[in-house]
């Protein structure tokens, strides 16, 4: 089974065919399946990200013919373009630089605003966004991401090494309207993660078409859409990207 | 090109960011220290996050589960090898150690009647009572507590896709193994190396059981790197021998080799291991520890009467067939370890599933129980028996699976998620003192070694390739040194370290520093190598079987033996590989009266279970299904999506 990989040393990209030659009969191999044999034999250097193999730790995360995949839970087909994550910056081969997103919420989830009687129940929709295995596969096609990159660079440009994207994503709302939901945070602690979500630039939510998650959560309606309803008309009237 | 050295300046370096490093973080910056997380993966990403999610909680259930018990627990489960004084601090802060995840965000179902988390009324294997609580999206909603507990604070910075390589030590005038003062770390996404001047370092950073990838279902991660850099500033490891070996873990299809599927509780109250020849080989499963699981396959295995990938059946058919029962049953396989099922599911054949056929397993590396010697405090020590601080590593600090000592020869499920904390935060609270209170200059000789060494493998052009050897040691372990040994495997196991030491001179690695992954392989290399040595070192010092230890050639450890841990400081070998010297350090035993009574206690488990197997089914039925009513508690709803669900991705759910 012929596979194209791309890799980048050096910031040089090429593609290269890497020929899979399946352990069993009649195997359906995963993505992470083909790049852990590549680099055991004729590619022993090839960077990427893998951990648990059982779609767990959200890190082996690539682009498979240009949409995002989780490497170690996704069949891989004849032919298929295995690529890093085009909306990060290329660190080597298939790895990108991630920590541009969780740096944006460095001090924006302040423990002093958790209430101290922790013997209370989170509703249905908390547990639904703990689902989340921060893949960043909803990273893809979102227009308040791409506002990082909108200086016209091609490739994804590095985020502010101290604090990270200036604009977020659905992983980031995600995290603050997991705040929100916590009955244990005060009501001083929501207030700020929707201020949070606002300065993030919420504004490019309006009107969009609403993000994907890559393990499924409902993220157009559990946070894009509480989030929207409750900052309401404290959202910038013209919001650019509205309605594209 | 030569790489660039940046220089920083901090009073704690923590390794590691799973439950133990978060924890360990947290504590020290509540303490006023300035604080360096430094990662590999991604935040968070961690053993801690793919986890079942299972905690121990004390007191959950019951009233009758003291401190003493649960200490007792986990020292005649771990044959009387953990030190008591451990024990003893993880039965004290157990449930403050849980509540600190809770803290962060994680949030449990409440058992109203007694006002805390709620624990299922059923006991784990080697627990005598009930204290295990479940989650929604298990180890991922942990995670997300210690991301936040990282990412909320000002006070802590972090640096993740960072490989901590080596710890600065000035040595000590008499011999003794000195102090820290910083540590090396390759920081891959920016291609540099920072040198970190800290007088305190706790390691944080996992377990070893990538030394028998792909047979383990831990994160790639656990490549031992805390272990051999503690080793090679001259800290001692203890139980090194001890490995734990998940009996249940998959042997086929071939990408889900080593996962988990299932505890000795999966087997519930009618499940029995089985050889090739369906002859039974273990039963009263549920009650089993790991390790007696896990010792059956390999003996059965070694008298050739394993399955056609070297494991044996798990058959649990005997629980699904009961018309009444049986739906109770695939109920608590479906609840009660959540992720470990839906990998059978999307693993198995459909018969399988509906435990309609028996499971193929195999056992696989799961934890590490040996590790960094360390006090109740989690500060490194050395000596005799018990140790000191005086005669430790000055400085190093060690919590979770990087430390060792508490578990001893075997881990019971669901402790290590509340150790992590329990230790953690007694490490981060000790490092942030220690640095408060040390006034040493500035050492910055010691760093000049370490950076000679991590900068000299840029631009080597050998013919080796660091990934291959890698490949090569690990399946070497788990043929020598994995669930089954012999005097002569150990033996082995030397030889081959010998060779892989000498060829890894000879490695090819680019000269790029940007996210060098030839490197990096390099650098995981070298900690397996030197902590393959240890294990073997311990091994041969650990005479009998006991726990995860299984010699195939020697009996098992008899029960009036004096208990012994093993000890093990490296010094450096040929190759650069370390050699280890083996000591034992005395344990106490569990004083009779209490030993006698748990194991009363578990003799009448086990015989009630025996007795429950002989009635026919017509009886049996309503008993069992009153059971499960019991255990499962109320119902309730799932979460629409669960990490690993099949739903969840998108290749497989098309199929
Ligand atoms: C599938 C599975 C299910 C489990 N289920 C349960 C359960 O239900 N209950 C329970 O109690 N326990 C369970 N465990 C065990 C438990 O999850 C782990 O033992 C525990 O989480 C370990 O925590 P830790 O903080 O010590 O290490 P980890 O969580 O593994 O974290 C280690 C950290 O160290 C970092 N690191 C490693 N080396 C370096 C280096 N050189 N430089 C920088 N960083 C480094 C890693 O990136 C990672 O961040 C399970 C384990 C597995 C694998
Ligand atoms: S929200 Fe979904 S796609 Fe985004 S990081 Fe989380 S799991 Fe991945
Ligand atoms: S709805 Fe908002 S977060 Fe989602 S893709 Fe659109 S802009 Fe991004
Ligand atoms: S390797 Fe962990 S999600 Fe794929």
């Amino acid at each position: 089974m012929k596979i194209n990989i791309v890799t980048t040393r050096n910031g040089v990209r090429e593609t290269v065919a890497y020929d899979y030659r399946p352990r069993q009969e009649g195997e359906r191999p995963m993505i992470l399946d083909v790049l852990l044999q590549a680099q055991a034999t004729t590619l022993p250097d090839l960077a990427f990200r893998y951990g648990c193999r059982a779609r767990n730790c959200g890190v082996c995360t690539v682009d498979v013919n240009g949409r995002p995949r989780i490497a170690c839970r996704a069949r891989v087909r004849e032919g298929d373009r295995v690529e890093p994550l085009a909306t990060l910056p290329v660190l080597a081969d298939l790895v990108v630089r991630r920590d541009g997103i969780a740096r944006q919420l460095q001090g924006r989830l302040s423990a002093d605003q958790r209430a101290p009687d922790l013997n209370e129940e989170a509703p249905e929709t908390y547990h639904a966004l703990t689902a989340c295995i921060e893949c960043y596969a909803c990273l893809d096609g979102c227009p308040m991401h791409a506002r990082n990159f909108a200086d016209g660079a091609d490739d994804a440009a590095a985020p502010d090494a101290a604090t990270g994207y200036r604009w977020g994503n659905p992983f980031s709302l995600l995290k603050l309207q997991l705040l929100r939901l916590d009955p244990c945070v005060t009501e001083d602690g929501r207030r700020a993660a929707l201020d949070a979500a606002v300065d993030l630039g919420l504004d490019a939510c309006v009107g969009c078409k609403g993000c994907k998650c890559g393990v499924g959560i409902d993220l157009k309606g559990g946070v894009v859409g509480e989030l929207l309803a409750a900052a309401g008309d404290r959202l910038p009237a013209s919001a650019e990207e509205s309605g594209a | 090109m030569a790489i660039e050295i940046e220089w920083r300046d901090y009073d704690v370096i923590v390794v590691g960011s799973g439950g133990a490093g978060s924890a360990a973080a947290d504590a020290a910056a509540a303490e006023g220290a300035r604080v360096l997380v430094v990662s590999k993966d991604p935040i968070a990403c961690s053993d801690t996050k793919i986890s079942e999610g299972n905690a121990t909680v004390r007191a959950s259930v019951s009233d009758a589960d003291t401190e003493q018990e649960l200490s007792d627990n986990l020292r005649v489960s771990g044959a009387d090898l953990p030190l008591p004084a451990l024990t003893e601090a993880y039965a004290k802060d157990s449930r403050a150690g849980y509540d600190w995840y809770r803290a962060h965000g994680l949030r449990p179902k409440i058992n109203q009647e007694r006002q805390g988390p709620y624990a299922r009324p059923l006991a784990k294997g080697g627990h005598t009572v009930a204290r295990s609580v479940g989650h929604k999206n298990a180890g991922v909603a942990f995670s997300h507590a210690g991301w936040d507990a990282v990412i909320e604070s000002t006070a802590i910075d972090y640096l993740e896709d960072a490989w901590f390589l080596d710890l600065a030590v000035e040595p000590a005038a008499d011999g003794a193994p000195g102090r820290v003062v910083g540590g090396l770390v390759y920081h891959a996404a920016a291609g540099v190396l920072v040198a970190v001047r800290a007088p305190a370092v706790v390691m944080a950073s996992g377990g070893l059981n990538t030394l028998y990838f792909p047979k383990t279902d831990t994160m790639r991660g656990n490549t031992g790197d805390g272990y051999a850099a503690a080793a090679r500033a001259g800290a001692d490891l203890v139980d090194m021998e001890q490995v734990q070996f998940l009996p249940f873990c998959l042997t086929a299809p071939a990408s889900y080799e080593g996962l988990l599927v299932g505890e000795p509780s999966t087997a519930s109250f009618l499940g029995v291991l089985r050889d090739r020849d369906g002859k039974v080989i273990l039963d009263g499963v549920y009650l089993r520890t790991r390790a007696e699981c896990s010792a059956a396959i390999m003996r059965a295995v070694a008298d050739g009467r394993g399955t056609a990938n070297g494991g044996a059946y798990l058959d649990l058919t005997a629980n699904a067939r009961l018309p009444r029962s049986g739906k109770g049953f695939m109920r608590y396989l479906e609840t009660s370890m959540p992720s470990a099922y839906r990998t059978a599911r999307q693993a198995l054949a459909k018969d399988a599933v509906r435990c309609e056929t028996a499971w193929e397993v195999r056992p696989a590396a799961h934890y590490t129980m040996g590790g960094i010697r360390v006090d109740a405090t989690g500060a490194s020590v050395g000596g005799p028996d018990d140790g000191t601080t005086a005669a430790g590593l000055s400085g190093l600090f060690a919590a979770g699976q990087a430390m060792g000592g508490v578990f001893g020869a075997n881990r019971l499920g669901s402790t290590a998620l509340t150790e992590n904390v329990v230790f953690g935060l007694r490490a981060g609270r000790g490092a942030a003192h220690l640095a408060r209170t040390r006034n040493a200059p500035p050492a910055d000789d010691a760093f000049r070694p370490l950076i000679a060494a991590a900068t000299a493998p840029f631009g080597r052009a050998g013919d080796q390739a660091p990934a291959h050897l890698k490949l090569e040691l690990q399946q070497a372990a788990w043929d020598c040194i994995g669930p089954a040994r012999t005097a002569a495997s150990l033996d082995r196991m030397d030889g081959v370290i010998d060779d892989l030491a000498q060829r890894a001179a000879a490695v090819s690695i680019p000269e790029y520093t940007l996210w060098n992954q030839a490197f990096i392989e390099w650098v995981e290399l070298r900690s397996l190598l030197d902590v393959a040595r240890a294990v073997t070192a311990a091994a041969r010092e650990r005479t009998a079987s006991v726990g995860g230890h299984v010699r195939l050639d020697r009996p098992a450890v008899s029960i009036l033996a004096q208990p012994y841990s093993t000890v093990v400081r490296g010094r450096p070998g040929p190759g650069g590989v370390l050699n280890f010297v083996a000591e034992r350090a005395r344990r106490p035993r569990t004083p009779t009266a209490r030993l006698a009574a748990m194991r009363l206690k578990d003799a009448w488990r086990k015989a009630q279970a025996k007795a429950l197997g002989l009635l026919p089914p017509r009886l049996l039925d309503p008993i069992l299904d009153r059971r499960y009513q019991a255990i499962l508690g109320p119902q309730d709803a799932a979460p629409p999506v669960t990490p690993g669900s099949p739903a969840a991705a998108v290749a497989d759910a098309a199929e």
